[in-house]
C-alpha cells in the first residue's frame, strides 16, 4: 500500500513538473519494478528503436518515471506496471493477445502494453511499425533519416484476426533450417517476434539427433542430418567463398562431432536453445514428430516392421499384419513420445503427424467402428469417406487418396486409444502438453472434431503448394473450425518445386482470406529456403491483424515505406507477380523440377524436346530480375542491399535454367551422334551451373543459402562434370 | 631511396630512341619498349654487377609497366601455389578491389577499415611487414555496385610518392617512405547512371601524375605536378559516358601520346598540354577495359552489352525508368544529373522522352551501341584516324567487358566469363584459337598478366590458372587461393602479389 501511494505521488509529480525540451530530448521508458522478463526486453527494444528513429534523443530504461523526461513511455499493463495503472485509468479490456498503445492528453506520457507480456512485446514492435520500421525475417528496414521525436497519432487497440501464427522450423534438408545453428535460429526468431508470430513448431524426423531413447534393449544410435547426406567442400567446389575455408558443410552446432552420443548431446543443446529463445520472446513451442517411424536399429525390437521407402531408407514403420493394437508398437510409440516430453520439459505442444500408413489400410473398417464410439456419425462408411479422396484434384488422389484415408482412419483410432492414457502427455510439473494432430486427410475434414483425441488441436494440410491449395480451397470450408482448433499449413515455398526462388503471395492472400472466413485459428508456415519469403512473411504477419489486407496492398505498402519510392514499390509488386508466375509454371508442369536430391540436374539429360514452359519460366524470371535491378537502382536505405540479394538470386535462377536447357540439348545432340556438339552443350551446362552457384555465393547470407550451394555442388555440378569427363574420355 | 629509384630507371633502360625527352619513372620508361627489349636491358644491368637491392623490379601502377600486364624482369614466378603453398607472406587487409603495386621494394595496397576509413598501406615487399598505414576520412560513401568496392583505385608510385584516387576525397599524394600526406586535390565526386561507382587509377609520366575519370556527369583527363600537386592541364571529355580505362602511353613517329579509351572513341592527347591530338571512332558504348601498347600499336578488346543499335536511351529506359512509363522523370535520377536532365528536356515538359534521353547524357556525335570489338590501331596520328590507322577490327564474341587483353609473345590473349579464352596474332589479327576453355568457370574481372613463359589468369572464384605462353592453349596449373580475386595481381622479382577481396598474398618459390 505504501508502495502504491509513493507511485501515485510520483505520478502526480510527473504531471505537474514537465520540463521543456533540452538539446537532447530525454525519453524515459519505464517498466514495472517487478515486470516479467519479456516486458523488460520490450523496454530495451523500444529504447533501441527510438535511438535509431529519432534525432537528438537520450533514451533511458528505468523502473520509476522521472520528472525531467520530455517523454515517458510506460511499458506493460496495469497488472505489471503500477505507474501505468495509476496514470492510464481508461486502459481497455483486451485478450491475452490484445495490444494497447495509448497516450495521455498532454502527449508526453504514453503507454505501450497488452493483455500479456508477449502482447506487450508485440505492442513495442507495433509502435516501431507505426513509426516507419518494417520488419522482415532478413532484418529491419528503418526510415532513411532520423527525425525529431514525435509520438503523435500512435494510439491503437488491436486484436488479432488469426490467433495462431505458427512458424515451422528445422525440417529435413540441407537447404532448410536443419542446417542453421542455434545462433542463427535466435536471430531469426527475434525477427519473427517483431512480426508477432506466437508459436514455433520444431518439425523433426526419426534419424535426427534431437532425442535419444532406449527400447527393448536397443538405444537409439542414429543421429544424422539431411537424410544422412554429406556435403564435402574440398576439391573442385563452386562457390567456395561462402564457406570461409571449411571443408565440409555442417550445421555449426554439430561441427566435427561424429559419435552418436556427442551428436545427440549437441542436438539436445541445440533444440533446447531454440526452445529457450522462443520462450524468451513470448512464443509457445511445440515439437512435431512422426510418431510411428523409428531409426533402423529398432527393427529387431518391432518384429514384422518394414523399412520405409524414402530417401536413404533410414526408418522403419509398422507393417500391415502388425496392426494398431500391437502392444509392442504402442509401447515403442509411447517411449518415443515420453522421450521428447522428458528431454524437453518446457515444451508446450506435441504435434503428431499423420503419415499415410499405407500398410494399415486393411484395418480401416475396424478403425472406423472404433472412431464411431468417439462421435463419428454412425452412417459413415469407409467407402463414403474414400470416394472424395479418390475424386479430388490434390496430388494425393485416386488410389493413393483412398489409401491415405484408410491409413488415416487406422492411425487416428490408434492415437485416440494411445492418448487415453492420461500420463502420456504429462510433464514433470504435472501439467499436460497440448496435443495437435497434423495432416489428417482432407476427406476426414467434415468429422475432424471426432477423429482426433479430445481437446487435441489440428494442423491441416490441403496440398503441397499454395497454388494447389487454392485450387482445392473448398476443403477449407469443410472443417468444423468452431468445434476443433484448426490451423492451415501454408506453403511459402515448396521443396518439390525446389531450390529456385519462389513466391506464392497471391495464393497465400486467397488462403488467408479463406481461413478467416471460416473461423480457423490460424496457420503454420512451410518452407525450406527463406530467401525470397520476406514479403510473404510480412504479408502473413500483417494480415493476421488486419481484416481485409491483400498481398498486393501489403507488398506495395512495405516497399513504399521502406524505400520512400511509390513507383519502385509498384514495380516490386510486379516483380513478385513475375516470380509467382515462374513458381506456378514449375508447379503446374513439373513439380519436382529442382527437388534437392541426387540426380536433380542430370534427370534432364533425356531426349525429349525442350518443353515450351521452360522458356515461359525463363521469361518470368528475367522479368523478375529486371524489375529488381531497376528498383535497386532507384532506391537507397536498408532496402537496397535486400533487393540486391534478391536480384542476384534471380540471376542464379536464370543461370540454373540455362544449365538445364544445355543438359537437355547435350542429350539431344548425343542421341543424334554429334558428340562434339554434345560436349559443347555440356561445357555450357557446366559453365552455367558453376555460374549459378557462384552467383549464390556472391550474396549468401545464411546457412540455407550455403546449403543450396552445397546441394548444387553435390547433386548438379559434380555429376555433370563426371558425365562430361566420361564423354570426353570416350572420345 | 626515391632518388636511387630514379637513377636506377635511367641506368637500366637507356632512353628509347623514340622518346625525345627521357624517362624518370618506370611507367613512362617502359611504355613503348617491347618486353624483349626490356629483358635485354635488364639482363645487361645484371651482368655488370649492380647491387641486388638496386635490381629490384617494380610493378608501379595498374597492371604494371604501362598497364601492359607484363613483367619485364621476372622470368620465374611461381607456377603452383595456394593459400598454404608457396606463400612467402600474406596479410589480412579488409575489403578492396584495387590492384597491389610494387615500387622500390615496397608493396602498396588500399583497403577500407572497419571504421569506414580509406587506408593506404605500405608493406615490405619481401616479408609483408607493414611499414606504414595512412587512413583518411571519406565522408558519406557513394553508391557502388558489387563486385566494386570503395577501395577500388589502384595507386601509382614513383619511388618517392604514392598517388591514389578516392571518390569522395579526390587525388592523394603520399610520401612513399612515411605515408605522410604531401598534397591532395579535391576532384568532383563521380556519378554513374548505373550506380557502378568509381574505380579509376592514376599513372605517372615524367613529373606528372595523369588521371582519367570518365563518369556520366563530367568526364575529364587531368595532369598534376607530382611534387606540388598543381594542375598542369585538364582536358574535358564531354563525349564520354562512365568507364574505367586507365591512360596508357604510346610512342609513334617520335611522339609519345597519352591514350585513353572511352565511349565509342580511343583518343590520343599531348602529355605536355593535354590537347587532343587524334581520335579513332571505332569503340563501343561502355568501355571498362584498358588498351595495351606494343611498339607503335595499341590493341583493345571490349564487349558492351547489346547490339550496335542499343544506344544509351534504351539502357536508361530499361534500368532507370522506375515506373516503366517509357519516359524518364527528373525524380527517377539522382540530383547530380538534374542539370543534364534540363539540358535534354527540350520541350520542358519535365520528362525525357526518346532522343531527349541521349541528348541529355551523350554528345550527338558519339551515339554508339554495344557489341564486341578486337582492334589494333596504329599510333602517331592526327585528327580523325578512324579510316587511316585502324589496322584491324574483328567481331568475335570473345572479349570480356571488364578484363583487359594481354599482348604477349606476338599474340593478343583474352579471357572472359566462363573461362573462355581466345588468342589472335598481334600482327594481322588472324586467329590463333577461339572459344577454348581454360577449365575454370566463373567471372573474370582481373586481367591476365605474364612473366617468362607463363601467363596468369585470375578468376573471380579464387582460382588462378597458369597457362604456358605458346601458340596453343596449355593449362599448366590451376591454383585455388580460397578468396575472390577481382584485382589484377602484380609480378615483381619473381614474386606474385595477389590482392584478394579480403587479403593479400605474396607467392614465391624462393627458398628462405
Amino acid at each position: 500500500m505504501k508502495h502504491m501511494r509513493m507511485v501515485f505521488l510520483f505520478s502526480v509529480a510527473i504531471l505537474c513538473c514537465r520540463t521543456a525540451a533540452t538539446a537532447a530530448d530525454k525519453v524515459h521508458i519505464v517498466h514495472g519494478p517487478h515486470a516479467p522478463q519479456i516486458e523488460k526486453y520490450a523496454a530495451d527494444e523500444l529504447k533501441g528503436q527510438f535511438e535509431r528513429l529519432f534525432s537528438d534523443v537520450h533514451v533511458v530504461v528505468e523502473t520509476v518515471a522521472s520528472p525531467d523526461a520530455v517523454t515517458t513511455v510506460f511499458v506493460g499493463s496495469p497488472a505489471t506496471n503500477p505507474q501505468l495503472a495509476t496514470l492510464f485509468t481508461s486502459w481497455p479490456e483486451v485478450s491475452d493477445q490484445g495490444i494497447v498503445i495509448q497516450s495521455l492528453p498532454d502527449k508526453s506520457l504514453h503507454a505501450v502494453g497488452g493483455g500479456s507480456p508477449a502482447a506487450t512485446l508485440w505492442a513495442a514492435y507495433e509502435l516501431g511499425y507505426r513509426l516507419g520500421i518494417r520488419y522482415l525475417p532478413r532484418g529491419d528496414m528503418y526510415p532513411q533519416s532520423k527525425k525529431p521525436l514525435n509520438l503523435d497519432g500512435i494510439d491503437t487497440v488491436m486484436e488479432p484476426e488469426l490467433r495462431s501464427r505458427t512458424w515451422r522450423t528445422i525440417n529435413d534438408f540441407a537447404i532448410g533450417p536443419e542446417s542453421w545453428g542455434a545462433a542463427e535460429h535466435k536471430r531469426f526468431l527475434k525477427q519473427l517476434a517483431k512480426m508477432k508470430f506466437n508459436r514455433l513448431m520444431l518439425s523433426v524426423y526419426p534419424w535426427q539427433p534431437f532425442v535419444q531413447y532406449e527400447f527393448g534393449g536397443v538405444k537409439k544410435s542414429t543421429a544424422t542430418h539431411w537424410f544422412d547426406e554429406k556435403f564435402p567442400l574440398d576439391g573442385d567446389t563452386a562457390g567456395k567463398k561462402a564457406f570461409g575455408g571449411k571443408r565440409l558443410f555442417e550445421n555449426p552446432d554439430f561441427a566435427g562431432l561424429t559419435t552418436s552420443d556427442d551428436r545427440h548431446a549437441a542436438g539436445q543443446r541445440h533444440m533446447q536453445a531454440i526452445i529457450d529463445t522462443a520462450h524468451e520472446l513470448g512464443m509457445s513451442v511445440g515439437v512435431c514428430i512422426v510418431a510411428c517411424e523409428f531409426p533402423l536399429e529398432f527393427q529387431k525390437t518391432l518384429p514384422g516392421s518394414q523399412v520405409a521407402h524414402q530417401l536413404k531408407n533410414l526408418t522403419i514403420t509398422p507393417a500391415g499384419k502388425q496392426g494398431p493394437a500391437d502392444s509392442t508398437l504402442r509401447k515403442l510409440v509411447a517411449t518415443k513420445i515420453r522421450a521428447y516430453i522428458d528431454t524437453y520439459p518446457t515444451l508446450d505442444t506435441l504435434y503428431i503427424s499423420m503419415p499415410e500408413f499405407p500398410t494399415w489400410g486393411q484395418h480401416a473398417e475396424v478403425a472406423l467402428d472404433q472412431l464411431k464410439h468417439r462421435g463419428v456419425p454412425a452412417d459413415l462408411t469407409v467407402e463414403k469417406l474414400s470416394q472424395p479422396a479418390r475424386d479430388r484434384q490434390t496430388i494425393v488422389s485416386g488410389d493413393r487418396g483412398e489409401q491415405a484415408v484408410r491409413g488415416n482412419l487406422v492411425g487416428l483410432a490408434f492415437f485416440q486409444s494411445l492418448f487415453d492414457d492420461p500420463q502420456l502427455l504429462k510433464r514433470t510439473d504435472g501439467s499436460n502438453v497440448q496435443l495437435v494432430v497434423t495432416s489428417v486427410d482432407p476427406a476426414l475434414f467434415p468429422v475432424l472434431n471426432h477423429v482426433v483425441p479430445p481437446d487435441a488441436g489440428t494442423l491441416n494440410f490441403v496440398d503441397y503448394t499454395s497454388r494447389r491449395s487454392v485450387e482445392n480451397k473448398d476443403l477449407i470450408a469443410q472443417v468444423p473450425a468452431g468445434k476443433v482448433s484448426s490451423e492451415l499449413i501454408m506453403t511459402l515455398a515448396d521443396d518439390n518445386v525446389g531450390i529456385l526462388p519462389q513466391s506464392a503471395m497471391q495464393s497465400l492472400s486467397t488462403l488467408t482470406k479463406s481461413i478467416k472466413q471460416h473461423d480457423w485459428e490460424g496457420f503454420s508456415t512451410r518452407y525450406w529456403v527463406p530467401a525470397e519469403l520476406d514479403p510473404a512473411v510480412y504479408f502473413l504477419a500483417r494480415a493476421s491483424w488486419e481484416k481485409d489486407l491483400t498481398a498486393g496492398q501489403a507488398v506495395r505498402e512495405l516497399w513504399t515505406t521502406a524505400t520512400g519510392n511509390a513507383a519502385a514499390a509498384d514495380r516490386l509488386w510486379k516483380a513478385w507477380q513475375h516470380l509467382e508466375a515462374a513458381t506456378d509454371l514449375i508447379d503446374k508442369h513439373a513439380i519436382g523440377f529442382t527437388f534437392p536430391v541426387q540426380g536433380m540436374l542430370m534427370k534432364h539429360a533425356n531426349e525429349n524436346p525442350l518443353p515450351e514452359w521452360w522458356q515461359q519460366a525463363n521469361d518470368a524470371y528475367t522479368a523478375y530480375m529486371v524489375e529488381l535491378y531497376r528498383a535497386h537502382g532507384a532506391i537507397d536505405g536498408d532496402a537496397k542491399p535486400i533487393l540486391f540479394y534478391y536480384a542476384k538470386r534471380s540471376e542464379f535462377a536464370l543461370e540454373y535454367l540455362a544449365a538445364v536447357k544445355a543438359v537437355r540439348e547435350a542429350a539431344l545432340a548425343k542421341k543424334e551422334g554429334n558428340i562434339e556438339q554434345a560436349m559443347e552443350h555440356f561445357e555450357t551446362a557446366l559453365e552455367q551451373t558453376h555460374n549459378c552457384i557462384n552467383t549464390l555465393s556472391d550474396v549468401a547470407q545464411d546457412q540455407s543459402d550455403r546449403g543450396v550451394i552445397a546441394v548444387l555442388n553435390a547433386y548438379a555440378y559434380r555429376p555433370l562434370l563426371a558425365e562430361y569427363e566420361k564423354l570426353a574420355d570416350s572420345e | 631511396m626515391a632518388v636511387k629509384t630514379r637513377t636506377r630507371s635511367n641506368a637500366y633502360c637507356p632512353k628509347p630512341v623514340a622518346d625525345e625527352s627521357g624517362f624518370r619513372s618506370d611507367n613512362g620508361a617502359f611504355s613503348s619498349v617491347s618486353s624483349y627489349g626490356l629483358r635485354h636491358c635488364l639482363l645487361a644491368a645484371f651482368a655488370v654487377g649492380i647491387p641486388t637491392w638496386l635490381n629490384a623490379e617494380d610493378w608501379a601502377q595498374f597492371r604494371g609497366p604501362n598497364a601492359s600486364g607484363v613483367a619485364v624482369e621476372s622470368t620465374n614466378p611461381p607456377v603452383e601455389f595456394s593459400a598454404d603453398h608457396n606463400v612467402k607472406w600474406s596479410l589480412d587487409l579488409g575489403k578492396g578491389v584495387a590492384c597491389p603495386i610494387v615500387a622500390a621494394e615496397r608493396c602498396f595496397v588500399t583497403t577500407m577499415t572497419e571504421t569506414g576509413k580509406f587506408a593506404v598501406l605500405s608493406l615490405d615487399a619481401a616479408n609483408g611487414k607493414t611499414l606504414w598505414k595512412s587512413e583518411f576520412d571519406t565522408g558519406k560513401l557513394p553508391e557502388i555496385m558489387p563486385p566494386n568496392e570503395h577501395a577500388s583505385s589502384t595507386p601509382a608510385a614513383d619511388g618517392e610518392r604514392v598517388f591514389v584516387h578516392f571518390s569522395t576525397i579526390g587525388l592523394l599524394a603520399l610520401d612513399a617512405k612515411t605515408g605522410d600526406e604531401l598534397w591532395r586535390y579535391k576532384l568532383p565526386e563521380p556519378f554513374y547512371l548505373m550506380g557502378w561507382g568509381a574505380a579509376n587509377s592514376p599513372i605517372i609520366y615524367r613529373d606528372m601524375v595523369i588521371f582519367n575519370l570518365d563518369d556520366d556527369l563530367a568526364s575529364y583527363l587531368i595532369a598534376f605536378d607530382t611534387e606540388s600537386g598543381s594542375v598542369r592541364w585538364q582536358t574535358d571529355r564531354p563525349e564520354m559516358l562512365g568507364g574505367y580505362a586507365v591512360p596508357v602511353l604510346c610512342t609513334a613517329n617520335g611522339r609519345t601520346d597519352v591514350v585513353v579509351a572511352g565511349s565509342g572513341k580511343l583518343k590520343g592527347y599531348d602529355p605536355a598540354t593535354g590537347k587532343e591530338l587524334w581520335t579513332c571512332n571505332s569503340l563501343l558504348r561502355t568501355i571498362m577495359v584498358t588498351p595495351v601498347v606494343q611498339d607503335d600499336r595499341m590493341y583493345i578488346t571490349a564487349q558492351s552489352y547489346g547490339d550496335t543499335d542499343r544506344v544509351l536511351k534504351f539502357a536508361l529506359l530499361q534500368w532507370r525508368d522506375t515506373n516503366q512509363d517509357e519516359k524518364l522523370a527528373k525524380d527517377e535520377l539522382e540530383p547530380a544529373f538534374h542539370a543534364k536532365f534540363d539540358k535534354g528536356d527540350h520541350n520542358k515538359d519535365g520528362f525525357l522522352v526518346g532522343d531527349e534521353i541521349d541528348d541529355a547524357f551523350q554528345a550527338k556525335t558519339n551515339r554508339v551501341g554495344g557489341g564486341n570489338i578486337i582492334q589494333a590501331i596504329r599510333g602517331g596520328g592526327n585528327g580523325d584516324v578512324t579510316e587511316t590507322h585502324l589496322i584491324y577490327n574483328l567481331d568475335h564474341k570473345t572479349p570480356s567487358n571488364i578484363a583487359s587483353p594481354l599482348a604477349y609473345d606476338g599474340r593478343l590473349l583474352m579471357v572472359k566469363k566462363g573461362g573462355i579464352s581466345a588468342a589472335f596474332n598481334l600482327e594481322d589479327g588472324s586467329t590463333v584459337w577461339t572459344k577454348k576453355r581454360i577449365r575454370n568457370f566463373g567471372n573474370y574481372y582481373a586481367s591476365p598478366i605474364a612473366a617468362g613463359d607463363r601467363i596468369y589468369v585470375p578468376g573471380e572464384n579464387g582460382n588462378i590458372v597458369v597457362l604456358k605462353s605458346g601458340p596453343t592453349l596449355e593449362v599448366i596449373a590451376k591454383n585455388d587461393i580460397g578468396d575472390s580475386v577481382i584485382a589484377t595481381p602484380a609480378i615483381a622479382n619473381n614474386r606474385l602479389y595477389v590482392r584478394t577481396l579480403h587479403k593479400i598474398f605474396c607467392f614465391s618459390e624462393e627458398k628462405e
